[in-house]
């Protein structure tokens, strides 16, 4: 079975590159990115089945990086991740395509599920 | 409320709830680093880590607070976010066990156990929801200051000859009415809780002989 392909887009470095190493642990092939610009360059070059996306970020929102992946590639599916008292950001962001959320900090058996279920949806 | 008094719960609110914000990525990276510990230890041989089981347990106490940090952080930003519609329609037995959770740790020091009992159906106002949260934290100092120590004070939204009201009651009988009401009507929290109860609408009262404040509430606040 081919490895699941994530991008990971947060800008706390310590938080994604320690996710992405569990998610690596976990047999899935993880890339990151530290902001909306550089997830989209990665999303155009090496297009990930599944992006998790923080919706609050410097620079670019997490919602306005939904909207260009999706404009790029709308199969590509997405997880946000979003605050506690933010879920009007996860709704939205349903409505504009992302495949569901989840509110920081996460679950990393929930986080599995969801990509799981993400995954399965795109076959 | 007048304008500056507003902006400046606002002001007070909009840092919090950031601040909460930040607190939490501290907690997201703790939990992931944690985790990754776990990770590692699972894929390990068994026999080939000394003090697995010292390891884990320390983990396992991580997780736990954890979970207690988030909790927290959680109640505080959701407090941190009550200005942001006023007025606003608010579940009473949300805001009385949002209140429950807020204000335990000061009669925790008293120990005395708070508890909400929710009203079915659901009670729906719109009102003030910082000055609502005043009011009920000034009645419970008010019932603290007065029982001395140990029990359980409940909040109960509930109507009563259909009005809405939040009891905030004692379980024991601590003094008469009379005694009750002489005790505290001369107090600044007293006079600090009629306040917020005429800027809200309704009235403050109190019954029983294990006493009871009543904050009766107008379905509006601009009724």
């Amino acid at each position: 079975m081919d490895r699941m392909k994530i991008l990971l887009v947060d800008d706390e470095h310590e938080f994604v590159t320690t996710l992405a190493e569990r998610l690596e642990l976990r047999n899935m092939n993880v890339s990151i990115a530290m902001d909306g610009e550089a997830a989209l360059g990665l999303v155009e070059n090496d297009p990930p089945q599944i992006v998790v996306l923080d919706v609050m970020m410097p620079g670019l929102s997490g919602l306005e990086v939904l909207e260009k992946i999706k404009a790029i590639d709308s199969k590509i599916q997405v997880i946000l991740l979003t605050g506690h008292g933010a879920t009007k950001d996860g709704i939205r962001g349903m409505q504009l395509g992302a495949f569901d959320y989840l509110i920081k900090p996460i679950d990393i058996d929930e986080l599995i599920e969801k990509l799981n279920e993400a995954a399965k949806s795109m076959a | 409320m007048n304008h500056l008094k507003r902006k400046e719960v606002a002001f007070f609110g909009k840092i919090t709830a950031g601040i909460t914000h930040e607190i939490k990525n501290v907690l997201a990276i703790i939990q992931e680093s944690s985790g990754l510990m776990e990770d590692i230890l699972d894929i390990t041989e068994n026999g080939t880590f000394p003090h697995k089981d010292k390891f884990i347990k320390s983990l396992n106490r991580i997780h736990g607070q954890i979970q207690r940090g988030i909790d927290i952080t959680s109640r505080l930003n959701r407090f941190a976010h009550s200005p942001d519609h006023c007025p606003a329609r608010l579940d009473l037995n949300e805001i009385t066990e949002q209140m429950v959770l807020l204000a335990s740790r000061f009669a925790r020091l008293k120990n005395v156990v708070l508890e909400s009992s929710p009203s079915d159906p659901p009670l729906i106002i719109k009102s003030d929801p910082v000055s609502l949260e005043m009011a009920l934290f000034e009645s419970i100092e008010i019932l603290l200051n007065i029982i001395g120590s140990g029990g359980k004070i409940t909040l109960a939204p509930r109507k009563i000859q259909n009005k809405c009201v939040l009891g905030i009651g004692y379980e024991k009988a601590v003094l008469t009415e009379e005694h009750f009401m002489a005790k505290i009507s001369s107090t600044d929290r007293w006079a600090s809780l009629q306040e917020i109860m005429a800027y809200l609408g309704g009235t403050a009262k109190v019954f029983g002989l294990a006493p009871e404040i009543l904050l009766y509430l107008p379905e509006s606040i601009s009724d």
